[in-house]
């Protein structure tokens, strides 16, 4: 049975049913709760507002590709103009934050750079002396990381020496081709680390995924189905396993009783109507946006705050990952429309905290092909390394024609990822005025890049044109901090101990309604400066595990 | 001046003729154009009053003007014109662009880092992260 055809096993809940679990989103957490849950036997329905993914609007394979990915494929919310999707009040932030509604989630449109934290991520206060320390450690999530890239079919070369050491990958990793072998020569002369790239791509047919056969479109969805998303990876096994999952559903509430206890949800359906869906347990894993724009819709009359905000820390220390690119052009071709696009080799060179370069924490290099003409050309579109300024006449005429001789197939690029620490004034809120397609507040985004990422982003900058210089570039672009990057959304339903300075407890079981769970990148009290969805995979097997564990005695209304 | 002449002097002079590379208005025609632009039909009004002005100055100085007073009309010209251009077989053939191409691979080859001793170095240049067990 194909994925398309076990979709439509997945029907809605009978009226007034209730079941274990609701579960809101079906992205890489919820589709991890979902499938382990429902194979555990308890009944699981996931609700999202976003539909299943059609690949045959994937365009990568076809000459339109440039022309329609950059509306149709763009990760912001706002330039897709998506119904399914909600808008988001960008007016009062440095960097846009970038998302997907649909099965699979936002991972539709990532590059699939599959990394794990590291274990200072878990201890930045003991080691670093700022923010806080994880409740659990790296050796705590390690064997739930090895199991989901198991489950997520991950190519990669194991022995990387800026990680302890770790058994193999599923796969084998994918060629790192003349892109990856021009960004290692660099990191080579310059005796800095680098590693050939890991990715959640499998370099061989695995399940419902086909083997990379390095298209290059990874950031605009795989034509090819070998990209793993969840839609491909968990829910044929998670339909299998007879969870639920009910498409164009945009939950708009978590209700709760007088006795602070969770209920179930109220979503608007397909049609436009209010449904609601009872449940013992809610699980909310809508991102680091959707999800305390949830909670602050949630409040009532009795948490006019918004739910499960007592400590007033719904929807605070928003982390975006701050990121700089550099484009480097050279004389020898490099073939640099061919992926995988996500990265052909990475470096955590600067990865732990220097105090003599002036800044906290580090950052996370991943070298990755400049794709085709129109995007190499700088004219128009909204490529990370394009110049915002400057004249029109820069980019047509003769030098539309030498831009692109010199850079398209001799090209690549370094994304720096760079550590965003957290800080309550960066936050989720809900606007006064933008609403969605339902007339539901939409989120807004109040975010500053602050002086350590500026810091941050400048040194590593300045180290990267090092690097490409040392390997022959005759031409480097550099963007920084670059607006269309907010890929990451981390921090703002943060874990931790103590009710009074966090939302949820260690296993993501929101200290104020008990029943009521969070699994996304929210829960996160910092961001590494890694690529987040395996942690977050990792982190929601490790809570869901506990949740099944210890069933018996979930207080539930 | 119609809009398809109005139009294929603007992507003209966006897209001359430079070295081996062919100008617009040599490889590609207005129809051309709006084929492309079917695929973006979020565009086609941005693009029809891009075209509504007769360019009587010159083709820069009416582009400037779009840049200056209507920034949507100005992308949907331009990125129509660069879209439908690099789409067309003569370009790519010029340019030795197959387009996002399948590449076949052997997953189990071995890989030049590590015969060419490459990889080696890293690993002889040590450990890069911090232990923290017991933290």
């Amino acid at each position: 049975m194909n994925v398309e055809s076990l979709s439509e096993r997945g029907a809605r809940a009978r009226r007034d049913e209730e079941v274990d679990v609701a579960i809101v989103g079906a992205g890489p957490s919820g589709s991890v709760a979902a499938l382990h849950l429902a194979r555990a036997g308890l009944s699981v329905v996931v609700l999202e507002q976003g539909e299943w993914p059609e690949y045959s609007d994937y365009t990568g394979a076809r000459p339109e590709h440039e022309l329609v990915s950059t509306k149709l494929w763009h990760p912001n919310p706002n330039v897709r103009d998506n119904p399914n999707d909600y808008p988001v009040d960008n007016s009062t932030t440095d960097i846009n934050p970038l998302m997907f509604a649909g099965v699979g989630g936002s991972a539709t449109l990532y590059g699939a750079q599959w990394m794990h934290f590291l274990p200072s991520d878990f201890r930045v206060r003991s080691l670093d002396g700022v923010a806080e320390d994880w409740p659990f450690s790296y050796e705590d999530l390690l064997p739930y990381q090895l199991e989901i890239e198991r489950e997520v079919g991950v190519s990669g070369l194991a022995g990387d020496p800026a990680f302890p050491p770790r058994g193999p990958y599923p796969f084998p990793a994918l060629p790192i081709g003349s892109v990856g072998l021009r960004g290692a020569l660099g990191m080579e002369r310059m005796g800095w680390h680098w590693w050939p790239g890991s990715n959640a791509i499998p370099s061989e047919k695995f399940g419902e995924l086909n083997a990379c056969v390095r298209r290059g479109t990874c950031l605009t969805g795989c034509p090819e189905g070998a990209k793993s998303t969840t839609d491909r990876s968990h829910w044929p096994l998670a339909l299998k396993a007879g969870a639920r999952l009910v498409t164009r559903a945009r939950v708009k509430e978590v209700e709760t009783n007088e006795q602070g206890l969770a209920t179930g949800v109220v979503y608007v359906d397909a049609n436009g109507r209010d449904r609601r869906q009872r449940a013992k347990v809610v699980i909310l894993c809508a991102n680091g946006v959707g999800t305390p724009r949830l909670l602050l819709m949630s409040g009532g009359a009795r948490n006019p705050d918004g739910l499960a905000n007592s400590s007033g820390m719904v929807g605070k220390r928003l982390m975006m990952h701050p990121f700089a690119s550099i484009l480097a052009s050279y004389e020898d071709p490099l073939d640099s429309w061919r992926g995988p696009f996500g990265q052909q080799v990475y470096s955590l060179e600067f990865y732990e905290t220097d105090e003599r370069r002036g800044f906290v924490r580090g950052s996370k290099w991943n070298c990755m092909p400049s794709g085709g003409p129109v995007g190499v050309s700088g004219a128009i579109g909204s490529k990370v390394y394009v110049a915002e300024e400057g004249r029109f006449q820069d980019f047509w005429g003769a030098n539309l024609h030498e831009n692109v001789a010199r850079r398209f197939g001799h090209s690549l690029i370094w994304g720096i990822v760079g550590e965003d620490l957290p800080e309550e004034s960066n936050q989720v809120v809900l606007s006064k005025d933008l609403v969605d397609s339902d007339g539901l507040p939409a989120p807004q985004i109040v975010y500053k890049v602050n002086e350590n990422s500026n810091r941050l982003l400048q040194f590593n900058i300045d180290r990267c044109l090092e690097s490409v210089h040392a390997a022959g570039a005759i031409e480097t672009l550099v963007s920084t901090p670059v607006r269309e990057s907010g890929w990451h959304l981390i921090g703002t339903t943060v874990m931790g101990d103590d009710p009074k300075r966090s939302v949820v407890d260690q296993w993501g079981a929101c200290h104020d309604v008990p029943n009521l769970y969070i699994m996304d990148a929210s829960t996160f009290p910092t961001s590494g400066a890694t690529n987040p969805t395996a942690t977050i995979m990792a982190v929601a097997l490790r809570n869901t595990r506990r949740m099944i564990a210890e069933r018996r005695n979930q207080k539930v209304a | 001046m119609s809009k398809d002449k109005t139009f294929l002097a603007l992507a003209d002079f966006l897209i001359p003729a430079h070295g081996d590379m062919p100008a617009f208005g040599s490889v590609c025609s207005f129809a051309d154009a709006q084929k492309a632009l079917d695929f973006r039909v979020d565009l086609k009004e941005g693009f029809d009053r891009g075209l509504d002005a007769d360019p009587a100055s010159s083709p820069e100085a009416h582009l400037e003007k779009l840049n200056k007073e209507d920034g949507a009309a100005f992308s949907a010209v331009t990125t129509i014109a660069i879209c439908t251009y690099y789409m067309n077989p003569r370009v790519r053939e010029l340019l030795g662009y197959p387009g996002q191409e399948s590449v076949q691979y052997d997953s189990k080859a071995t890989q030049i880092y590590l015969t060419d001793g490459s990889l080696g170095h890293v690993l002889a240049r040590g450990r890069k992260y911090r232990p923290t067990p017991g933290l």
